[in-house]
């Protein structure tokens, strides 16, 4: 009896790593408190320009890249580090989030020469944001039916159709845009590519769209004959799916995807107080336990990565973990908080942040590949299809 | 104990399991035979002294070895002591003294030591029922009560297994020594131990769920093709995948902290891990193997019932979630990301 084994192996971060982290830690805390954002409890899709100049400027984006653009040619795992002290610290680190996490990466390993002079120094400087353009109104999970048309003309390509849920479009500089630049709508993977589309550019439209929760940091980009040059195609015409699927490995393995909402646990000791009934700490005690799991998972996963491997299946294992731990944990902290929580005022505050919290649990399992898709990439794993 | 030396103990003890510890010598245990010839090539096979200094007659593995070693155990079901012997022998050469053969257990809990003599009940004691002699931490003394000298009700476990209650009435002990461990550490060891069988008996749930899905036909082909399975049995993948990976980072930090302390906060999060998924795992597994599943016949339950049982054992995720939560709710907000981030208990 044997199946393929889906195995996280214990990984150490490494000296250098754990250095980095104190050094990370220490400028968090004062640099978090001094900056005001829009939101209360900020996480990686807070944007806050001046936060990411100054991380910038620290070296702290696109840290593992060359240093002809900024980089700081360290390892992945001492990205690795960056990120979940963003994450633990309460950074608003949305602004330069995608770019350092995909869009960046993205252009150094299939971008031009031009492309990455003109635009990676500008990312590392916390000067260069970036949009995701793959979904559209008639394909969500089913992305490679996008029908985005860029249609080849002198010096470029004209650009028609329509991008949604294309978060901070109205905030950011460019967006990666999947669309289809030969063939026919239903050729599926074949004839798609992506282009490096400055928002600034004529015939591109910005609308917002907002979400459950009243928040704008959604948009629908519409192109009306749009001219892209030729020099914004980023890689060879016809591998955008090839492209577009290396991105997405970068979107799911981060430690964002089991601690986007990590103030709700730490609001909840606050809440419970220094001594809480047996009950309140057992069911705090099994929540850390949980995320602790997930981080050794994580870290196991950027351990791969590091070594060279390309962990898809386990990152969209723990993307599916992390998730629906992340959906859980509003409402468990929401149900103990209204017996345990020690003080009236506590209590409403905390009532406030699970609220809030639990109007922005249902994108989790659906941004970045939902549940079920996730859930059919571990079943090809396992050898079911 | 080198990586090839541990690689190669292990596929021989992997064969050792499958061919020894089939269905019926399983089945048999629960109707209460004690399966005498398969306790005797364990020991012959030197597993229950994996983790004994070689100067004590023992096989010199460390930790991690023994570890591993339990995790192809819980695998296989193995329905004798091996685990609680391994343990046992380990910490009664770290108390100085001679491991002895025979199936040995785990007494841990409130007792008390006056004059050398050893008083208190402790309940659910794993194969209370076939062991040699009890092995107990009291303070800081190491008391090890042969079973002439103990009484012990016997409570089948709901695996089947032969616990017990054991009563020490003012106990002589065979040995008594300084204790390396705590009694609390001897408790989490105990854990950790549990939590690496669970993680066995997990994959191979998984491994038995995957493997019937693909020779289940139903309405004119494998239910493996129906997306309800696979992503049902995706889920189930992931709580294996992370009752794994957390009882193999827990073992990592104990054996690398040292015995004494290693990994305490580890050990407390990965078996409030495990007994926290098994329940998901079981569900899972049951679901997808319809009535098949349900049955005696099959072998889902040798695991499954053990996950049911083994959650239990050496701390609850209620018991060790309480021990995490009221650490970390003591030392505030400001404690938490430092503390999680360093697999460590608040200062
Ligand atoms: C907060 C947030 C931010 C986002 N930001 C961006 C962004 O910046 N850029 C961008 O391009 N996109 C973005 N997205 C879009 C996101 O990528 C899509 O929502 C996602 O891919 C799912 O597509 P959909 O919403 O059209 O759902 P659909 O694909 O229509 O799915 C609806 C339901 O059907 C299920 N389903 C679909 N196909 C299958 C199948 N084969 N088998 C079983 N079930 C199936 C899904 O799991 C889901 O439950 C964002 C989404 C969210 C929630």
């Amino acid at each position: 009896m044997s199946i393929p084994k889906l195995e996280f192996p214990p990984f150490h971060l490494p000296p250098e790593a754990e250095a980095l982290r104190l050094e990370v830690r220490a400028f968090l805390k004062e640099a978090v408190p001094r900056i005001k954002t829009e939101d209360r409890f900020a996480s990686w899709n807070t944007p806050s320009p001046e936060f990411s100049r100054e991380l910038g400027k620290k070296g702290w984006i696109g840290i593992t890249w060359p240093k002809q653009y900024g980089g700081s040619e360290k390892s992945f795992l001492e990205r690795y580090v960056v990120t979940e002290e963003l994450l633990g610290n309460g950074a608003p680190a949305g602004a330069h989030w995608v770019a350092d996490r995909q869009s960046g990466p993205l252009l150094l390993r299939f971008g031009s020469q031009e492309q990455r002079d003109a635009i990676l120094p500008r990312i590392t400087a916390g000067e260069c944001f970036f949009s995701i353009g793959m979904s559209e109104p008639d394909s969500g999970s089913d992305l490679a039916s996008v029908r985005t048309r860029a249609e080849p003309v002198p010096g470029g390509f004209r650009v028609n159709g329509t991008k949604v849920w294309t978060s901070g479009a109205h905030r950011n500089h460019y967006c990666i845009t999947l669309v289809r630049t030969s063939g026919q709508h239903g050729d599926r993977h074949k004839g798609l590519s992506q282009l490096l589309v400055d928002l600034k550019t004529p015939g591109v439209t910005i609308r917002p769209i907002i979400n459950l929760a009243g928040r704008h940091d959604w948009n629908e980009v519409t192109f009306t004959d749009a001219f892209i040059p030729e020099s914004c195609l980023i890689g060879n015409e016809g591998d955008g799916w090839l492209q577009v699927t290396s991105e997405l490995a970068f979107e799911r393995s981060g430690p964002e995807r089991f601690m986007q909402n990590f103030y709700v646990l730490r609001e909840l000791v606050r809440v419970l107080g220094r001594n809480p009934s047996g009950r309140a700490a057992a069911i705090l005690g099994r929540l850390i336990a949980r995320l602790w799991t997930l981080r050794q998972m994580s870290v196991a996963v950027a351990g791969m990565m590091q070594g060279g491997k390309s962990p898809a299946i386990e990152a969209a294992l723990v993307k599916d973990l992390g998730t629906i731990y992340q959906q859980d944990l509003p409402e468990i902290a929401r149900v103990i908080s209204e017996s345990d929580a020690t003080t009236e005022d506590d209590m409403a505050d905390f009532l406030d942040i699970a609220q809030y919290a639990t109007m922005m649990a249902p994108s989790y399992t659906i941004q970045g590949g939902t549940t079920q898709v996730l859930r059919g990439i571990v079943a090809r794993g396992l050898g079911l299809r | 104990m080198d990586k090839e030396t541990r690689d190669m103990l292990l596929e021989t003890a992997g064969r050792f399991f499958t061919e020894r510890c089939d269905r019926a010598v399983v089945n048999n245990v629960e109707k209460g035979e004690w399966p005498a010839d398969l306790w005797k090539e364990i020991e012959e096979m030197g597993l229950p002294l994996i983790a004994v200094p070689e100067d004590k007659g023992g096989v010199g593995g460390t930790l991690a070895d023994m570890l591993a070693l339990l995790r192809l155990a819980g695998e296989h079901a193995v329905p004798v002591p091996l685990a609680e012997t391994a343990l046992a022998n380990l910490l009664i050469a770290a108390a100085g003294g001679e491991p002895k053969p025979g199936p040995a257990t785990l007494a841990l809990g409130n007792l008390k030591l006056s004059g050398g003599r050893l008083t208190g009940k402790i309940l659910r004691v794993p194969f209370a029922g076939v062991a040699e002699r009890f092995v107990c931490v009291v303070d800081k003394t190491l008391v090890v009560v042969g079973k002439g000298a103990a009484k012990v009700e016997a409570t089948p476990s709901h695996a089947g297994e032969p616990y017990g209650s054991v009563t020490f009435d003012n106990a002589t002990a065979e040995f008594s020594g300084a204790s390396a461990v705590s009694a609390e550490r001897a408790f989490e060891l105990a854990a950790v131990m549990r939590a690496m069988q669970m993680a066995g008996a997990a994959d191979r749930v998984l491994a038995t769920a995957v493997e019937y899905s693909k020779q289940r036909v139903q309405f004119g082909k494998p239910i493996s093709t129906f997306q309800a399975i696979q992503h049902m049995l995706a889920e189930l993948a992931s709580c294996v995948a992370a009752t794994i990976a957390s009882a193999e980072a827990a073992s990592r930090d104990a054996d690398e902290g040292g015995l004494a302390d290693g990994g305490a906060f580890s050990i407390a999060a990965a078996k409030s891990q495990c007994s926290d998924f098994a329940h998901r795992i079981s569900a899972i597994a049951h679901q997808s193997m319809g009535a098949m599943g349900f049955t005696h016949e099959h072998v889902l339950h040798h695991y499954t019932r053990r996950l049911w049982v083994w959650r239990r054992d050496f701390g609850s995720e209620s018991f060790w979630g309480e021990k995490i939560g009221a650490a970390y709710a003591k030392a505030g907000p400001d404690a938490l990301w430092p503390s999680l981030s360093a697999s460590r208990y608040p200062a």
